[in-house]
């Protein structure tokens, strides 16, 4: 049985803004489960919703069985982690702990024990007596953690909570974070907008754009097999290269002036031969090879970014970029990542670091044909699901 | 110090203790104080011509002291006889030195119509309880706008904003009807009542909450479990505590210099705050000039604005900011 169900959860704000639009799934006992998306696309909303911060327009939100919708806040027994950690400034590191368990009455032996458990878990022992004025940043997340798991709660929510960490310490509490859920094993929902953040850390991730839920499934499940546009430009970084192409009836893909032999093609994809259709490659599916050899694309390189273990190519073909990356240049967004020096790009491969790759000549590449993934121009979802 | 102990026993001076003595709360005052002016913008960085620095230097100035003569010439008036007073030029002391005297009548019966001290205590009574009670509505009503939406709450705020431009004056007839038939003439509530209502408090309150006060803090503490009165009492109240003691202080300050209501409800002159019972010597002294009652008004003044100095000075470092670091990430 799952622990949290959403059927059809959807906000409709007084303003007439549409938050959330029927928001289905489900979130199984002591699974760790992501909603990510890019900000304004309800996942905070959402989570809200679930903690009964905001009410519920229409849809129902169940805990185990029972239907949960009109319940308070206080009688959900769910804890929450806050984008700014919202401790209460006033009290101490133990009172803020505490302050869950001192609401419910909890005898005051009882409730020490409890705080000074949930502090020696996260190495907030010395820490006790301070206020959060004179805490870290670090530091401040642990206590807002102690704060959900003293409760022991059957739900956990998370809201970005570690998106006001830097980098380094940000890699270093996702951990923690995992650590502090297999230890408490309750049902969490965590919000993020980072899709690596959301890979890494969630058994599931949701992908949400615009209050419309895109995708429900494993990170291998999104990554391998996005169902649409949006999911394949939003999962992996650097994003999937995505071109407006043709299949021709002889089983090539028309990728601007070349051609990509496919071979078979799969029964769903054959039927569309002759149509135009948008085709995605990897940037690690695409590694160098020799000009003429099968799945072979040629392609001007515009700039080399070393990373150390891998180097990231930024090159040019003649076929013309869709999804987010086209949509960012024809806005002519500024920082967006299709120039670099003045120099346009509209595809990146991520290579081995050893491959010797000039800026500024003309490569060949191998492309791995079984691993494209292809999209209905119009529609924009996965052609090869069908 | 150290250089002549190390003179003295010939050695050199004894290394420094590990650990540094606790800091003294004293200490602790003075070093915040150094931080913040640290963190204060020199005045040539402002971007100003000097002439313009020194300009309002001297209009400041000016205003210092026209606040200031007054409270000057009252403490330099308390000392003279009535005599004096008039006769003697109004900013030095003159001979006999008579403040000690005039402050011991203010505790006597001087002329059959009731005691200073008496009015005194009336005043702090109705100011206290008052004061007191307008804060504490000010802070429930101020919090409840803030932070809570119900129907209705942009018109009563409206309407709250809307009774910070009546003036009293306007509201004497009727007021004084309605306490005519509501037994309010010469009662301590028909004072009190009236001065616990205070809508600049509740409208300095409203703003207040509103930036000390984040809704995550109130979802969180929802999300633990409390309810709303412990949320108000044991996590917003604490944050609002400046703006507590400011609309305390404000509260207290117009209760203490109300002149119109207590003169409007009280004939018993038994009952009479300090303003009014003031006015009567000040009346009596111009009608009659009997009674030796000029030295005596002018004490009072003086005595009856120390309370409100003293005041100003306690709570005046609780208005210290600051209370919401670490709360908030940003």
């Amino acid at each position: 049985m799952a622990a949290i169900t959403l059927e059809n959860l959807t906000k409709v704000y007084a303003t007439g803004v549409t938050a959330l639009d029927e928001l289905s799934l489900d979130v199984r006992d002591g699974e760790f489960v992501v909603l990510v998306g890019p900000s304004g696309c309800g996942k905070t909303t959402a989570l809200r919703m679930i903690a009964g911060l905001e009410s519920i327009t229409s849809g129902t939100l169940r805990f185990g069985c029972e239907v949960v919708n009109d319940v308070s806040p206080r009688q959900r027994d769910v804890a929450m982690v806050f984008q700014n950690y919202a401790l209460y400034p006033h009290l101490t590191v133990a009172e803020n702990i505490g302050f869950a368990l001192a609401n419910k009455h909890v005898p005051k032996a009882d409730r020490d024990r409890r705080v000074r458990e949930a502090a020696e878990a996260l190495g907030l022992s010395a820490l006790l007596r301070r206020k959060p004025a004179h805490l870290s940043g670090g530091q401040r997340q642990r206590v807002a953690m102690g704060r959900a798991i003293v409760r022991e709660p059957a739900v956990f929510l998370m809201d970005e909570p570690l998106s006001n960490l830097d980098a380094k310490l940000r890699v270093q509490m996702r951990a923690e974070v995992l650590r502090v859920h297999s230890q408490i094993g309750a049902a969490t929902v965590y919000v993020t907008h980072d899709q690596v953040e959301a890979m890494t850390m969630g058994d599931r991730v949701a992908v949400l754009n615009e209050g419309v839920l895109q995708q429900y499934g494993t990170a291998r499940e999104l990554y391998d097999q996005p169902v649409n546009l949006f999911v394949a430009s939003f999962i992996g970084s650097p994003e999937m290269n995505l071109y407006e192409a043709a299949l021709d009836p002889s089983g090539a893909l028309v990728l601007g002036s070349q051609r990509l032999k496919l071979g078979q093609l799969p029964p769903g994809l054959a039927a569309r031969s002759g149509h135009p259709v948008i085709v995605g490659i990897r940037p690690e599916d695409l590694t160098p090879g020799s000009p003429g050899a099968p799945g072979s694309l040629a392609a001007d390189v515009r700039a080399v970014q070393p990373l150390g273990s891998e180097v990231d190519v930024l090159f040019a073909i003649d076929a013309p970029a869709a999804g987010a990356r086209a949509q960012a240049a024809a806005a002519g967004e500024a920082g967006a990542d299709t120039e670099l020096f003045g120099e346009a790009y509209n595809g990146v491969a991520r290579l081995d670091a050893r491959a010797a790759v000039r800026s500024g000549t003309r490569m060949t590449f191998t492309v791995d044909v079984a691993r494209l993934h292809f999209f209905d121009q119009e529609t924009g979802r996965a052609m090869t699901a069908t | 110090m150290t250089v002549s102990a190390s003179t003295r026993s010939g050695s050199p001076a004894p290394p420094a203790p590990a650990a540094a003595p606790p800091e003294s709360r004293r200490d602790r005052r003075k070093r915040e104080r150094l931080a913040e002016r640290d963190r204060e913008i020199p005045v040539e960085m402002y971007g100003l011509r000097r002439g313009t620095v020194t300009l309002l230097t001297l209009l400041a100035f000016l205003f210092a002291l026209f606040t200031l003569i007054p409270i000057g010439w009252l403490l330099i008036n308390s000392t003279k006889t009535q005599a004096n007073i008039f006769e003697t030029f109004g900013f030095w002391f003159a001979s006999p030195f008579q403040f000690f005297h005039t402050f011991g009548l203010l505790f006597q019966n001087v002329d059959g119509y009731g005691t200073y001290i008496q009015w005194f205590g009336n005043t702090a009574l109705y100011a206290v309880v008052g004061g007191v009670g307008a804060t504490a509505l000010a802070a429930f009503a101020g919090y409840g706008l803030a932070r809570f939406r119900f129907r209705g709450s942009r018109v009563t705020f409206y309407l709250i904003i809307a009774a910070l431009l009546v003036p009293i004056t306007a509201l004497t007839v009727p007021l004084y009807l309605t306490y005519a038939k509501a037994h309010l003439i010469n009662s301590i509530w028909g004072m009190v009542l009236p001065s616990m209502i205070s809508p600049i408090g509740v409208y300095l309150m409203r703003t207040y909450a509103d930036i000390s006060v984040p809704r995550d803090l109130i979802d969180a503490a929802r999300i633990d479990g409390a309810g709303e009165l412990r949320i108000f009492f044991r996590v917003a109240l604490p944050l609002m505590v400046p703006g507590v003691l400011t609309v305390l202080l404000i509260s207290i300050v117009a209760v203490w210099n109300n002149y119109f209501l207590p003169l409007l409800i009280f004939n018993d002159n038994t009952k009479y705050p300090l303003t009014v019972g003031l006015g009567l010597w000040s009346d009596r002294a111009v009608n009659s000039g009997d009674a030796n009652l000029y030295p005596m008004l002018v004490m009072g003044g003086l005595v009856t604005i120390i309370p409100l100095i003293a005041l100003f000075l306690i709570l005046q470092r609780y208005w210290r900011g600051g209370m919401l670091l670490g709360s908030i990430a940003n």
